[in-house]
């Protein structure tokens, strides 16, 4: 019989605690929710548009964004420079703006009147009111889990493998590619699901930028003025459902290679 | 091998690893004083009079005047923390409908919405306070901003270079009142059509809320938008009046008003109710569950006395409707009985 340490004992009723805060009010959702309610709401196509739309939009700005903030993370794990600490300090600073504030940013920086704005326009782009409107808006309150997720990923690969690599004759682009990714792979993927699921839930940002079309978040608040709790939380429930199952189809893939690689061993 | 022996630390060992004596009075000192500050004031009544927390949700134009009408009540009554959260007016009913939040006063931008939402199991009376007028707003950015006046701004607006924004009439009675402001224009400037066309233009800068507009403003993302005068007035933004034939101001034309009808969500999905055209009237009404009823009261008879708060209501754009006429003047507080008819 194994016996547990008063510590180990301590740590699990903690964990336990901890996992029961955030399953309580989601179950208590749920719970509230009656299945006719949530096929009806399953069935609605403006239900189905819109979680369709917020995924692909998060996805879309991920990706997007993914391929120049991934490179910024390597120099902030690699590269001393001056200022340093003030960049890293600026990286965090999506996270703590308050989400209208960040909004009215956006829309600054968006707008016809702007570079980006007229920059857009010149190609028929209007950022508000569009989805990629809607994308800027998730990928500035999210990056930071991303760039923070991947800088730790590639903290963690040894330089030494790096310098073994160049040494060897690989350019600083194979080094890394075939290197310095791989081996951060695990920490990225992590970010790229961090930010993915940010980008998702981000409402006030959003609905300064873009009302319509409607992200899931933006539905669900109209829903509750509209119509009230009865018709808002199936939406939720199911936008939770949905989520949870892309959250952990994803982090099964991103486990699969690394358990086959130690299986075999 | 080694010999793992099992031991139980004592707290204060634990503690000591972790934490200097010094410092775990820092962080017990620091807990007690945040918990002290931010604990419940309780609504109890003191001695010297009302006092405790009083909780107000609004429509989001009266943002501006009650928060100055809040300043000038805590002069006289230092003891009340008027606590205001500003929403829809739809949006509020719903807090208190459906999430069952304390409330005392719910104020809001269409007398309606109480009277649909809160009355009678929430609330049992309902007193009109205060009218607007809609309005076309625009910044000095705004193109054409030199041009335009309260006769050629139907054409102004439809420029492909012109930018305007509303709110959702599902949301907003800023929103339907716009469309209805709209249906009036048509048939006052004898311009067929033109309700659609303002429909149908720039609905990328459309919003839940009249006050979100404002972001759209002053970012320069929209040169015009739909919303009430008093607004503007607060926000010092430059307006157009529009003829009282549309604006929705001017109890002598309610049967005008009356003629143009807009069709909104209804209580359920798919549902539509009907809006018919108004003078707009803002009212207010204390829930029948107000936690803090006793500086509900007195803030309401604050609110009303044409010296206090309609004063302020007035300077910051919204004229006066006390006293108005009420279907159930016997539901009525004595102490609000002189600012409503029989």
């Amino acid at each position: 019989m194994k016996r547990l340490s008063p510590f180990q004992l301590a740590i699990t009723l903690a964990a336990a605690l901890i996992l029961l805060f955030i399953v309580a009010p989601l179950a208590g959702m749920f719970v509230a929710t009656s299945p006719s309610d949530l096929f009806s709401t399953a069935r609605d196509a403006e239900v189905q548009q819109s979680i369709r739309l917020t995924i692909w939009i998060s996805l879309a700005a991920t990706v997007f964004f993914a391929i120049a903030a991934i490179p910024l993370a390597y120099l902030l794990a690699r590269k001393d420079f001056p200022l340093k600490s003030l960049v890293a300090g600026i990286i965090d600073l999506p996270v703590v703006i308050p989400h209208s504030a960040a909004g009215i940013a956006i829309l600054g920086f968006v707008s016809r009147d702007s570079v980006v704005g007229k920059m857009g326009s010149a190609i028929g782009l209007n950022f508000v009111g569009h989805p990629a409107g809607i994308a800027v808006a998730m990928a500035f309150v999210s990056l930071p889990f991303l760039i923070n997720a991947a800088r730790d990923g590639f903290s963690g690969v040894p330089v030494r493998l790096e310098k073994a690599a160049l040494t060897l004759g690989a350019s600083p682009a194979r080094v890394f590619f075939t290197i310095s990714l791989p081996l951060a792979w695990r920490s990225i993927v992590s970010g790229l699901i961090l930010m993915f699921a940010r980008g998702m839930s981000e409402f006030g940002a959003v609905i300064m930028v873009a009302y319509h079309p409607m992200i899931t978040p933006v539905l669900i608040y109209e829903r509750f003025g509209a119509f009230g709790l009865q018709y808002a939380q199936p939406v939720s429930v199911l936008f939770i459902l949905i989520s949870l199952s892309v959250f952990i189809a994803l982090r099964l893939l991103a486990r699969n290679k690394k358990q086959k690689t130690a299986a075999d061993a | 091998m080694q010999n793992h022996s099992y031991r139980f630390y004592t707290f204060a060992e634990i503690s000591g690893m972790f934490l200097k004596p010094f410092h775990s009075l820092i962080i017990t000192t620091f807990l007690l004083v945040f918990f002290a500050w931010f604990s419940p004031k309780g609504t109890c009544q003191s001695a010297a009079g009302i006092a405790g927390d009083l909780v107000i949700f609004h429509a989001g134009s009266l943002s501006v005047p009650f928060k100055e009408i809040a300043a000038e009540f805590k002069k006289l009554h230092p003891e009340v923390n008027i606590l205001m959260e500003a929403a829809g007016s739809v949006a509020s009913a719903r807090k208190i409908t459906d999430l069952g939040k304390p409330c005392d006063i719910m104020a809001s931008a269409d007398y309606s919405v109480i009277d649909n939402m809160l009355v009678p199991k929430f609330a049992d009376w309902n007193i009109k306070f205060a009218g607007n007028e809609m309005c076309v707003v625009y910044s000095e950015k705004a193109r054409y901003a030199s041009q335009v006046n309260s006769g050629n701004w139907t054409e102004i607006l439809q420029k492909p270079d012109v930018a305007f924004g509303r709110s959702d009439p599902n949301s907003d009675p800023c929103g339907y009142r716009t469309v209805m402001m709209l249906q009036l224009a048509e048939k006052y400037y004898k311009k067929p059509g033109l309700k659609n066309r303002f429909l149908q233009k720039d609905q990328i800068y459309m919003r839940p809320k009249e006050t979100d507009l404002l972001a759209l403003i002053e970012t320069g993302t929209v040169d015009y938008i739909f919303i009430y005068r008093s607004v503007a007035i607060q926000h010092k933004l430059k307006y157009l009046t529009l003829p009282d034939q549309i604006n929705l101001k001017n109890p002598a034309f309610a049967s005008e008003y009356a003629s143009v009808k807009v069709e909104i969500n209804g209580k359920k999905p798919g549902e539509k109710e009907t809006m018919s055209g108004e003078p707009m009237i803002y009212s207010f009404t204390i829930l029948r569950d107000a936690p803090n009823k006793a500086a509900a009261l007195t803030f309401a008879g604050f609110l009303l006395s044409r010296d206090k708060g309609m004063k302020i209501m007035l300077k910051n754009g919204q004229p006066s409707v006390v006293p108005t006429k009420v279907d159930n003047y016997e539901k009525i507080p004595a102490e609000l009985k002189p600012f409503v008819k029989k």
